[in-house]
């Protein structure tokens, strides 16, 4: 392998001309074939000079030895000539040369009867091999300018030569056509090679273009997980984690080598933490769920919400677990304040109410002396506006409660006629001071006992009329509670009130909003009374309706299961 | 002669509207700021209705509601424990005599009361 390729370097002449390089290379072949001959022949004459007579020498093998010698040296000066100088020169010369040669390598007169003229094709072929193909012919014309002189000088007879001019003018031809049509093939070669290669690089240039496009593309990925503020970690469908970004490995401040491999358990190991926190962390990511779904742990002195979903692929098959983790501390802490608060405001803001209340109903009641109409009507404002302001107070509690999921029901049997009864207690006077009628009506056939929280359907009803009472000026209210099915009942209030316009009818059971934000002052209240009635009945499983037409009045519905569950929530 | 009452109020002004309604429906009314002065007076006297406030100071409602009702010799006293929490309340109506939940009011507690009182 080595010597081939030591040889194949030797033969090969570097040219930018690939017919050039392959014409040279040929010539280079011939050359080494003449200089290896002539190198034996030499050899083998200075081995005759040794073995045999001189004189026998001399007669015999000494024409040998002087054109071996000559060919030899011929050969190697070619070769040079061939490798470091033009290789049509060289080939020219080597065609010259041979020429003369076969010219000479008969006596004339033999040549004429044409015991050698076949030699006379030997350039014409290799003229087309080792110069352009059309040098065949120049190669032919020298070989007939050759014969032409040898025959005119030696014989006169040009006739008996006639043929073989023809012959060496249609070796000529062939040579040339073959000659000619390995170059064309080599071009074509050459030509699908370069197109070729061209398109190699198209597709290469593609290639690269599409892998660094890949490369930016997941280098962005890696950069936004990077940089987004939010702990994420990512586990593979084995469970073992695969993915930690820095700000996971800030916010658990832990290092990412405790987290990438580490197994689901493993990870809860992390911290120590109580069997609450790591029983939800454990369900949290070997359940995944498809839908988010969002859970508070404590880690260590941080609160941490985190979030887990399956990663799943196009089939829909589940490939890993993700897990978004966020400082929930602040947030915690913002919400304990709020409850505090609301604590507070429960506490501290109904006390002061409380005695106001009940100093103006002592008043009123004469327990420190005589009272007159006046001031007992005095008295009985201050009660009835302090009431106004428990109410609200309560209605606020009611309303953050609810959003913080902390109010709880009271389920127990009660007698529908009672929360009639009970309303109407309340309500009554309320009414008539506005000069409406508070009218009322229990289906018979409703069972005398039902399941449910009496307190806070009475909250319900009196939420209803109250946002009635506001905005009915003359006419009345009516409430009924009716069985609907077997499964259940539900309450009615009706009113004569200026209605409710239908694009505003869905915002109503909106906290803190009113139709007409100048009703606020004109109606009172803080709008959260439509707000509660909806959050309290979807809590006891009921569904609200409403129904309305401008200057007609408006009709709001509950629809309540009669079974009511024990506890739901 | 006029049967005692005991209001354990924390509140300045919630236990003078108490005492008011108290006196009103014929009571000789003591009242006491905290669960321990309430704990010491109540083994001293036998008090006809304690008006017992559930968040007190150093010994709270509940505990003070559980002494009275352990006592043998205050078995006829009526406790009324007054809440604001309407779950406390229903944690103790199985314990108390009455439970009134917060806002309440001056006639409320003394018409109940007054009841009572003729009992």
């Amino acid at each position: 392998m080595k010597i081939t390729q030591r040889i194949n370097s030797w033969l090969e002449v570097p040219s930018s001309d690939p017919d050039d390089a392959r014409r040279r290379r040929l010539l280079n072949i011939i050359l080494a074939g003449v200089i290896i001959l002539s190198a034996l022949m030499q050899a083998f004459t200075i081995w005759l000079w040794f073995t045999t007579a001189r004189a026998k020498w001399i007669a015999g093998a000494s024409n040998i030895f002087w054109v071996t010698l000559g060919l030899l040296v011929a050969g190697i000066a070619l070769f040079i000539l061939n490798r470091f100088g033009p290789g049509w020169l060289a080939s020219s010369l080597f065609l010259f040369v041979m020429t003369i040669a076969i010219t000479f390598v008969d006596k004339p007169e033999q040549l004429v009867t044409g015991r050698s003229l076949f030699l006379f094709t030997l350039p014409i072929v290799l003229a087309s091999m080792l110069l352009p193909s059309w040098t065949a012919f120049a190669a032919a014309g020298m070989s007939i300018a050759t014969l032409d002189f040898l025959v005119i000088r030696m014989a006169g007879d040009q006739i008996a030569l006639i043929p073989t001019f023809f012959t060496l003018g249609f070796i000529a031809l062939l040579a040339w056509l073959s000659s000619r049509s390995v170059e064309v093939a080599l071009r074509d070669l050459r030509k699908l090679n370069h197109e070729l290669d061209q398109r190699v690089a198209e597709r290469t240039l593609e290639l690269s273009a599409a892998l660094s496009r890949e490369r930016i593309e997941s280098g962005r990925i890696k950069a936004i997980l990077e940089s987004i503020a939010d702990g994420v970690l990512v586990f593979d469908v084995s469970g073992i984690a695969i993915i930690a970004n820095p700000s996971l490995t800030h916010l658990l401040e832990v290092q990412d080598d405790q987290l990438i491999g580490a197994t689901i358990s493993g990870f809860s190991d992390v911290k120590t933490m109580d069997t609450y926190n790591r029983g939800i962390l454990n369900n949290l990511l070997t359940n995944p769920s498809r839908q988010l779904s969002n859970y508070r742990i404590q880690w260590g002195k941080k609160t941490l919400s985190v979030t887990s979903a399956q990663v799943v692929d196009r089939d829909g098959d589940q490939i890993g677990t993700v897990a978004v983790f966020r400082d929930y501390t602040h947030e915690a802490e913002l919400e304990r304040m709020k409850n505090t608060f609301l604590a507070i405001v429960s506490h501290e803001l109904r006390t002061p109410l409380n005695a106001i209340l009940g100093y103006a109903e002592m008043l009123k009641e004469a327990i420190y002396g005589p009272v007159n109409e006046k001031q007992t009507r005095a008295a009985d404002r201050i009660m009835t506006n302090s009431l106004r302001l428990l109410d609200i107070v309560s209605d606020l509690l009611d309303q953050a409660q609810m959003e913080a999921g902390k109010l709880s029901l009271h389920i127990g049997p009660f007698r529908p006629a009672d929360l009639i009864e009970n309303v109407h207690g309340v309500l009554d006077k309320i009414a008539a001071d506005k000069g409406l009628q508070l009218t009322s009506e229990l289906d018979p056939e409703l069972p005398e006992y039902i399941n449910g929280d009496i307190a806070r359907l009475q909250q319900i009803l009196v939420n209803l009329i109250n946002n009635a009472s506001k905005f009915t000026e003359k006419g009345s209210i009516h409430m009924s509670i009716l069985l609907t099915d077997k499964q259940h009942w539900s309450m009615k209030v009706e009113d004569t009130g200026i209605g409710i316009p239908e694009d505003e009818l869905p915002k109503i059971f909106e906290a803190f909003r009113q139709v007409d934000s100048t009703a606020t002052r004109k109606y009172g209240g803080f709008g959260l009374g439509l707000a509660i009635v909806k959050q309290l009945a979807e809590l006891m499983e009921g569904n609200v309706f409403v129904k309305s037409q401008l200057g007609v009045g408006s009709t709001f519905s509950i629809t309540l299961p009669i079974n009511q569950a024990r506890s739901p929530k | 002669m006029n049967e005692l009452a005991i209001i354990v109020e924390d509140d300045e002004d919630l236990a003078t509207i108490f005492t008011e309604a108290l006196q009103s429906a014929g009571y000789q009314v003591e009242t006491l700021r905290d669960g321990l002065i309430a704990q010491k007076r109540v083994s001293q006297v036998e008090p006809h209705v304690v008006i017992l406030d559930m968040h007190l100071p150093i010994v709270s409602g509940a505990d003070l509601l559980k002494q009275i009702k352990a006592d043998e010799r205050l078995k006829k006293t009526i406790v009324v424990c007054a809440t604001a929490d309407a779950r406390m309340g229903e944690a103790i109506t199985d314990t108390a005599d009455f439970v009134l939940i917060k806002p309440i009011t001056f006639s409320q507690l003394r018409d109940l009361t007054a009841r009572l009182h003729r009992l």
